[in-house]
């Protein structure tokens, strides 16, 4: 198999197309499509993937300026699961621990509360009855 | 002039509802034909891409007609469908420009169609409806004025989307750029008549429906200027008189064919629902 | 060492191939540019550029009656619908394209394909549409057959595809119902709605039988049924998803009093099997070459649309 020079066959670019669905959503990958350059990719980008669910951003990377990984490379990712010491799992004993103190355990669930305004908590419960 | 709320209000007054009538059916006719003239090349674009992208556009443009219509509906002129399929060449008051075809051929056989010239012909039509839903914002007649601000945010994209592809052709140069240029020639010989706001524009500005036509021509022309400046395209050229004008209902040879084709068939049985 | 304990550098070519049965057997999607047997490679561009074309091109008879169509409200629909399938084009090419790069091949080579007759489009979409039915018709049974057969590979072992008919399948959705919407409409509608209706039906039927292929390669000499299950890319036989189609669909039609065109159609409860007249798979072949009535009529409309606006995309290259 040997790699043609595409400008030979000159045909339109590949751009990849990410969107976000709403302003908390984080930027997701839709998919790639040919265009000359970015002002076009970006003209072409929304209704040619998200012509029925809301956008309120959007990003086209020419594909040739991504550093993708090679299937070999990808054997860099592996590790083993052993790593339970930088993860909340490996700390499951304090919860027992505090009990003994009369304490309660500041888990994920307890500690992200505490970010929560008096209109989250509300939405929260209101939420959760009418479930 | 103090708002109309409705239809209701707006029959009060005979000369009111007679200049807004008017002026729906040159908004509602021009967005109808022009998405028909785009519905004609879907599937035939030059980029499968922008085919895509187009069809949206055209879609958009045909939604915008429907909501135009409605309020006519309202205003006791017949149903929407009545409308768009029911009227004859000669109560259609679309501007000459935009029911030309789109080059050689039909949509169904050797469609040699011109995409510089649909490409110039959309960029400038949406140039002046940009203008037009602008002035609009402020229209006398609460139930325009609330369809227009609608319209205006969908528009948006459609203007930069054919001033993406005007720019970039011209900036092409080469064949392209020639292509371009005959293509604003032959846009620019008939574009008086979608500047026109009819015999009644007058009437229309004084019930604040809609800016004095000069100034939404001035308006034009000063953004096209701009525009042909930046390219270096000099200086723009004078616009040409129209023998004819579709505001008054005088149409060509190609509308009384795209009436034919639009309402094949409806016309086999207009009283059933299809 | 087993292969599949090896890094991926260490292996053999016989080894890859191990390691690439595997990850198709445990769930994996294969992605463009991993390793992968030639013999999946060609098998993938053969079906995805097949039926990357026959969406493009199964756009321009259900286009015949874009502009034509009678409500607005309808002329959206149909506008929408054969957008959605330009659409599907766009994402199959590109998966397409992506599998043809080693080869130095482009989009404009799979047009020129399609042009030269070396790339064959679906059978379906070298038949008339000669009525406003016919529209209704497609959408409502050669959408659904194109359901059947796309939902059957929506788990296909490569990814791209796999992703690609997902987008495809969530659209193919909305053009049931707008299909069922049409052909609801006429059902309902005067004698002669219901008569055109009819008369599309009996049009489309042998084509729809024939969507689904041959029963086995002895039926035309031809068949890639066996590769796609064994690289799980499809799952089912061309004759299980023809049956499926007829299990979902016979019951509907025959429910709005319509009349299917074959006397001898019927289930057969002991072998819990569809029983049909064959069609005719000559003219199956035939229409597949470019012989079908409406093949070349096409097949120009498509070339004279690329030619002219070559221009448009030299300019920008
Ligand atoms: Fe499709
Ligand atoms: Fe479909």
């Amino acid at each position: 198999m040997v790699e043609k020079d595409q400008k030979e066959h000159g045909f339109y670019e590949v751009f990849e197309v990410f969107s976000k669905r709403s302003h908390t959503s984080p930027m997701q990958y839709q998919f790639s499509l040919l265009a000359p350059n970015h002002e076009m990719a970006f003209i072409l980008a929304q209704e040619n993937f998200m012509r029925r669910e809301p956008v309120v951003d959007l990003w086209v990377v020419k594909r040739s300026d991504i550093r993708k990984m090679t299937e070999e490379e990808r054997d860099l990712l592996k590790r083993l699961d052993n790593k339970s010491y930088r993860l909340t799992k490996g700390y499951g004993y304090l919860r027992k621990k505090w009990r003994e103190y009369e304490q309660r355990m500041f888990d994920e669930k307890e500690i992200f509360s505490w970010g929560e305004t008096g209109d989250d908590k509300r939405k929260k419960r209101t939420g959760s009855k009418a479930k | 002039m103090t708002s109309v709320k409705n239809a209701l209000e707006a029959r009060q007054n005979k000369e009111y509802v007679s200049a807004l009538t008017e002026l729906l059916f040159q908004l509602a006719d021009d967005d109808f034909i022009l998405a028909f003239r785009g519905s004609e090349w879907l599937g035939l674009a030059p980029h499968i891409e922008e085919d895509v992208a187009f069809s949206s556009i055209t879609q958009n443009m045909m939604g915008h007609a429907f909501m135009y219509y409605q309020l006519l509906e309202q205003l006791g002129e017949g149903t929407v469908d009545e409308l768009a399929h029911e009227r004859s060449g000669k109560k259609r008051k679309n501007a000459i420009m935009l029911e030309k075809v789109n080059g050689l051929g039909t949509y169904l056989q050797s469609p040699k169609f011109d995409w510089a010239f649909t490409v110039v012909r959309h960029y400038f039509y949406d140039v002046n409806k940009k203008i037009k839903l602008d002035c609009l914002q402020d229209c006398s007649y609460e139930p325009l004025k609330h369809a227009a601000i609608n319209i205006r945010k969908e528009q948006y994209y459609h203007l930069v989307h054919w001033e993406t592809w005007f720019k970039q052709l011209v900036k092409a140069g080469g064949e392209a750029k020639t292509r371009m240029m005959v293509a604003v020639e032959k846009v620019w010989n008939e574009f008086d008549d979608v500047l026109s706001l009819g015999p009644r524009g007058e009437v229309m500005a004084n019930y604040q429906l809609i800016d004095r036509e000069d100034v939404i021509r001035q308006t034009f022309m000063n953004t096209i200027g701009d525009v042909f400046e930046n390219l270096e395209l000099g200086p723009l050229p004078k616009l040409k008189e129209m023998k004819k004008s579709g505001r008054i209902g005088e149409h060509t040879e190609d509308l009384e064919k795209a009436l034919a084709t639009l309402t094949e068939v409806y016309k086999k049985e207009p009283s059933s629902s299809w | 060492m087993s292969p599949l304990t090896k890094l991926y550098g260490e292996r053999t070519e016989e080894e890859k191939y191990e390691y690439f049965m595997e990850r198709i057997e445990a769930g994996e999607k294969i992605e463009a540019d991993d390793w992968m047997p030639d013999e999946y490679r060609m098998a993938l561009i053969k079906l995805i550029s097949m039926h990357a074309i026959s969406e493009i091109m199964g756009a321009l008879p259900e286009k015949e009656w874009v502009p034509k169509a009678p409500t607005i409200h309808r002329k959206l629909g149909i506008m929408a619908k054969v957008q959605d399938e330009m659409g599907h084009g766009q994402l199959l090419l590109r998966v397409a394209e992506d599998l043809m790069k080693p080869y130095g091949k482009t989009r404009e080579n799979i047009m020129e394909d399609l042009f030269s007759g070396k790339l064959k489009f679906h059978n379906v979409f070298h038949m008339e549409a000669p009525t406003w039915a016919d529209a209704g018709i497609i959408a409502w049974l050669v959408d659904g057959a194109a359901i059947i057969t796309q939902t059957n590979m929506l788990n296909a072992s490569y990814g791209p595809y796999s992703r690609a008919l997902h987008r495809i399948c969530a659209e193919e959705v909305f053009h049931a119902q707008h299909g069922e919407s049409i052909v609801l409409a006429l059902a309902e509608g005067s004698k002669q709605q219901r008569e055109m209706l009819q008369d599309a039906l009996i049009r489309w039927w042998p084509s729809l039988l024939m969507f689904f292929g041959p029963k086995s390669a002895a039926t035309t000499g031809s068949s890639k049924q066996d590769i796609t299950i064994k690289y799980k890319i499809r799952t089912k036989t061309n004759e299980e998803l023809r049956q499926d189609f007829l299990t979902k669909y016979v019951p509907r039609i025959r429910s709005l009093g319509l009349t299917i065109p074959d006397e001898t159609l019927r289930y057969d409860e002991e072998n819990k099997k569809w029983i049909y007249k064959e069609p005719d798979w000559n003219e199956f072949k035939k229409i597949i070459k470019n012989q079908g009535p409406k093949s070349m009529e096409r097949l120009t409309l498509r070339r004279i649309a690329y030619d002219n606006n070559r221009w448009v995309r030299e300019a920008l290259q």
